[in-house]
């Protein structure tokens, strides 16, 4: 059966281990979003070197992030907002202070023990991640997402529907609902 | 390292990563979805900082 690749596994690990020293400074936890949020949810063999982040407090999460071997990519064509980690050859930004302009239920927000540690991460639900992608979709500039979100819902029949039903409205501006990924 | 977990989390329930990997596998072997069967971003939404992102992760040999 297909399931996480090592990489990936190694990238959530990392982290936890990030997220845990946040924690332990009693700052919020930084919240996994985009394409690695739907990569763990759909244990995809797809690539994804790039993690998006959310966090409340960027700064001191960059310090931790230095900690454990993240710099800041040099030379030409650089300008990112961007971190990578030369070991382990992946890349983290940060791209807001809080989940898809704070409109997810903190509730939803989900507690993750990465594979072979006790470290904790946090990630946003499937249910705002298949909101997300119908957002994108709705949006006209991804049409590709129609399907990630079908794909996620039928790996996920035991979402809180009510709540999915919920945020794809919210997200899609009202154009789209359960019933456009299911038929 | 020991697991600590603030006050405000410890009635909360984690996801085991394990358990809902072998689950994912499960259904997604119940669907006969492979890997060819995902769905690939377009990327073209990606922002110029996410595309010199990815463009270092390259150039430091990453192969995601």
């Amino acid at each position: 059966m297909p399931t996480y690749r090592p990489e990936f596994i190694a990238a959530l690990r990392l982290l936890a281990r990030i997220s845990d020293a946040m924690a332990d400074r009693g700052l919020t936890r930084p919240v996994l979003v985009g394409g690695a949020a739907a990569e763990f949810y759909s244990t995809s063999a797809l690539a994804t070197g790039d993690f998006d982040i959310c966090v409340i407090r960027q700064p001191e999460l960059e310090e931790e992030m230095q900690r454990v071997g993240f710099i800041r990519p040099s030379g030409p064509g650089q300008l990112t907002r961007g971190w990578i980690h030369p070991d382990l050859k992946l890349g983290f930004e940060i791209v807001a202070d809080v989940p898809m302009d704070g409109n997810v239920d903190a509730a939803h927000i989900r507690l993750v023990r990465p594979i072979g540690d006790t470290a904790l991460f946090r990630i946003i639900s499937v249910e705002d991640l298949i909101a997300d992608r119908m957002g994108q979709y709705a949006s006209g500039s991804a049409p590709d997402r129609l399907d990630q979100a079908r794909l996620l819902l039928a790996l996920h029949p035991d979402a809180d529907f009510d709540y999915l039903e919920r945020r794809i409205r919210e997200e899609s501006k009202g154009e789209y609902g359960v019933k456009d990924i299911t038929a | 390292m020991a697991l600590k977990i603030s006050q405000p989390e410890q009635d909360e329930p984690v996801i085991d990563m394990a358990e809902l990997g072998a689950r994912i596998a499960r259904r997604r072997a119940e669907l006969g979805i492979t890997d060819a069967d995902q769905p690939r971003n377009s990327g073209t939404r990606r922002t110029a900082s996410k595309k010199a992102l990815l463009k270092a992760i390259k150039d430091a040999g990453g192969n995601w």
